[in-house]
C-alpha cells in the first residue's frame, strides 16, 4: 500500500538524519534530571520527620502535570517540525516530481506523511511518557490515575498538530507551515485559558471566545483531557471547590465532553481532506 | 496504434501569464523529438501536463492513446525533471528501491541493476546521494526515469549537469533507446546534442510552436563555400552540388587551393533566427 510506503520513508528519514538519536539523549537527560529530582523529594526531611505519604504522592502529581505540560509543548513543537517539513521538502527540492509522475494518488503522500510523522510521535509518547511515569512510581511510589488515558490524549494532541502541519505544508514551504502549526496550538492554550477566566468571572463572552478556539484548533481540549487522566481525585475536588474563584490552567473539573472529543477526531478528518485537495489541486 | 504523444490546442495559464498557449504537436511510437525553446517558453510546464504534474487550462493532451495525467498510464511513462534533489540520506539503491515499490515492479532487483549499469552508477549504489556529484545525481535521475523500461521517457535537460564524457554517455543512452523504440520526448538548450540524436524538432516560444520537423527540414538547403588559397580565404556564392566544379574551375585557371570549408546553417543558427524573429 503506497500510504505505508510514505510513512515508512518518514519514520526512516528520521531515523536517518539522527532526530531519533539526538532526541533519546536529551529524553534520556531529563528523564535522569527528573530521578533525581524526585528521589530527592521522596527522601527528603521536613522538621526531622521524612514527607508524609499523601504530601509526597501530592508534590508527585504535581510534578507530573507540569512535566506533562512541558511534554505537551515539545510534542507540538515536534510535531509541527516534523510533519510540515515531511510534507513540504520533497516539493521544495523537487523530489516529487518523479515520484508524482508513477501510477499512484497524489492523496497517497500527505496520508503517508501524516501517518509516519503520528506514528513517530505516538512512539516517543509511548516511551518517554512510559518511562518518566515509571521513574515517579519507582521513586516516590505515586501513580496517576488513568496514565494510559493521558498518553492517548497526548497523542492525540500530536496528532492534531500534525495534522495542521501537513495541511498547510501542502501549499505552504516547511517553514511557514510549522511556524503556523505551532502558532495554532499555543493559540489553542490560549483559548482555554481566556474560556477558564471566563467561566471563573462569570463572562460569558469571554467563556464563548475560548470555546470558538477550541473548536477550531481543539488540541486544549485534549491537554485537558490529558490533564484531567493525570490529576489525582484530591486535586479534581480543590478546583471543583475553587471554580469561580481562581481560574488555574493546570487543573481541571472534569474530562472533555464526548461531543468534544468527537469534533476533535473530525476535525482531524476534515483539515486532512483539506490538505489532500490542497495537494491534488497543486501545480508542481 | 494511438501515437506515443498527441497535444491538441493545448494551454496552460497562471493567473495573467501565459505559459503555454495553442500548443498542438503528435510524436510517434519509438521517435525521439527534441522539444526546443528559450528560457520562459513552456517547455517543461507542456512535460509537466503529458505526465499528469500542471493540470492544463485548455486543450487535451494524450499519452498512448489515454489522457495525459492518466494513474495507468503513468506506470508506462519515465521522467527525468529538470530541477530536483533526491534526499541525500538515501542511496542510489534505496531511491529506486522506492520507485520500484511505486511503479509495483516484479523483479525489482534485476530492473534495478539493468539501470545502474545503463548509467554507470553500478559501483556507487550503495553510498548514500549526499555524497555523489552534481552529475552523479543527474545519472540517477536518469536511472529512476529508465526503470521498468518505459515505453515513452520525457527527459528534461538530462545533460544540464553533466561533463563532455556524462553528455557524449547520454547521447548513447539515447541511441540504445530508440534502437529498443522506446519514445524520447528531449527537452534541451543543448542544440548540437539535439541535432545528433533527434528524428524530429519542435521549436516553441511564447507557448506556441513556431517550427517543426526533421532537423534537415529546418535548417533547409544552404549555399556557399569557403576556399583558402594563397591569398587566404575567399567566399564563393554557389549550391553545395557545385562546390567540386567550382574547386576543379579555381585549379584549373591555376589557383593553389588548401582547404574547402562549405557553408552550414545549423540548428542553432535556424533556432537563433526562430525565436529571434517570433
Amino acid at each position: 500500500m503506497t500510504v505505508l510506503l510514505f510513512a515508512g520513508l518518514t519514520l526512516r528519514e528520521l531515523a536517518r538524519r539522527r532526530l531519533v538519536a539526538a532526541v533519546a539523549v536529551l529524553t534520556l537527560a531529563i528523564v535522569a534530571f527528573t530521578a533525581w529530582g524526585l528521589h530527592r523529594l521522596a527522601t527528603a526531611v521536613v522538621d526531622g520527620a521524612p514527607i508524609a505519604e499523601p504530601g509526597k504522592h501530592a508534590a508527585a502529581a504535581g510534578i507530573v502535570i507540569l512535566l506533562a505540560f512541558l511534554f505537551s509543548f515539545v510534542l507540538a513543537l515536534g510535531a509541527a517540525l516534523v510533519g510540515a517539513p515531511a510534507m513540504a521538502e520533497s516539493i521544495a527540492n523537487g523530489e516529487i516530481l518523479a515520484v508524482l509522475a508513477r501510477p499512484l494518488r497524489r492523496a497517497d503522500v500527505p496520508l503517508g506523511r501524516w501517518l509516519g510523522t503520528v506514528i513517530a510521535l505516538a512512539i516517543y509518547v509511548a516511551v518517554a511518557g512510559g518511562i518518566e511515569l515509571l521513574v515517579v512510581r519507582v521513586t516516590t511510589g505515586y501513580v496517576p490515575p488513568h496514565p494510559l488515558a493521558a498518553l492517548a490524549y497526548l497523542c492525540a494532541l500530536a496528532a492534531v498538530v500534525t495534522t495542521a502541519a501537513v495541511a498547510l505544508a501542502a501549499r505552504l514551504p516547511a517553514l511557514a507551515a510549522g511556524i503556523v502549526a505551532a502558532l495554532l496550538f499555543g493559540l489553542a492554550w490560549i483559548g482555554g485559558i481566556i474560556e477558564s477566566i471566563g467561566l471563573a468571572l462569570g463572562n460569558q463572552r469571554l467563556a464563548d471566545a475560548g470555546t470558538v478556539v477550541a473548536l477550531v484548533f481543539p488540541s486544549d481540549a485534549l491537554w485537558r483531557g490529558a490533564l484531567y487522566a493525570l490529576q489525582p481525585a484530591v486535586f479534581t475536588a480543590i478546583a471543583a471547590n475553587a471554580n469561580g474563584t481562581s481560574p488555574n490552567p493546570f487543573a481541571v473539573t472534569s474530562p472533555p465532553p464526548p461531543a468534544l472529543l468527537a469534533w476533535a477526531c473530525g476535525w482531524v478528518v476534515a483539515v486532512l481532506l483539506a490538505g489532500i485537495i490542497a495537494f491534488r489541486t497543486r501545480d508542481l | 496504434m494511438a501515437d506515443a504523444i498527441a497535444a491538441r490546442a493545448l494551454a496552460k495559464r497562471y493567473g495573467r501569464v501565459e505559459a503555454l498557449a495553442d500548443l498542438t504537436l503528435r510524436v510517434e511510437r519509438g521517435e525521439c523529438l527534441g522539444f526546443l525553446g528559450p528560457n520562459g517558453a513552456g517547455k517543461s510546464t507542456a512535460v509537466k501536463i503529458f505526465v499528469g504534474l500542471v493540470r492544463a487550462t485548455g486543450g487535451d493532451a494524450q499519452l498512448l492513446g489515454r489522457p495525459a495525467g492518466d494513474r495507468r498510464t503513468r506506470a508506462r511513462i519515465g521522467y527525468l525533471p529538470e530541477l530536483f534533489r533526491y534526499p541525500d540520506w538515501l542511496a542510489a539503491r534505496e531511491v529506486l528501491g522506492f520507485h520500484a515499490k511505486l511503479m509495483r515492479l516484479n523483479d525489482a532487483g534485476r530492473a534495478i541493476d539493468l539501470v545502474l549499469d545503463e548509467v554507470g552508477l553500478r559501483e556507487r549504489a550503495r553510498d548514500r546521494v549526499g555524497t555523489y556529484s552534481k552529475g552523479m545525481q543527474q545519472r540517477l535521475g536518469l536511472a529512476v526515469a529508465l526503470l521498468g523500461e518505459p515505453e515513452i521517457v520525457f527527459l528534461d535537460e538530462p545533460t544540464s549537469a553533466l561533463d563532455p564524457v556524462g553528455r557524449r554517455d547520454v547521447r548513447a543512452l539515447i541511441e540504445r533507446l530508440r534502437a529498443r523504440n522506446t519514445t524520447v520526448f528531449l527537452n534541451s538548450h543543448l542544440l548540437g546534442e539535439v541535432e545528433r540524436v533527434c528524428d524530429r524538432v519542435c521549436v516553441i516560444d511564447r507557448g506556441r510552436v513556431v517550427a517543426e520537423g526533421t532537423v534537415d527540414a529546418l535548417t533547409g538547403e544552404t549555399r556557399g563555400v569557403r576556399v583558402r588559397s594563397d591569398d587566404g580565404w575567399r567566399d564563393y556564392d554557389v549550391a553545395h552540388a557545385e562546390i567540386p566544379g567550382l574547386v576543379a574551375r579555381l585549379v584549373a585557371d591555376g589557383v593553389r587551393v588548401h582547404a574547402v570549408e562549405p557553408k552550414q546553417t545549423t540548428l542553432e543558427d535556424r533556432f537563433l533566427s526562430l525565436v529571434r524573429h517570433a
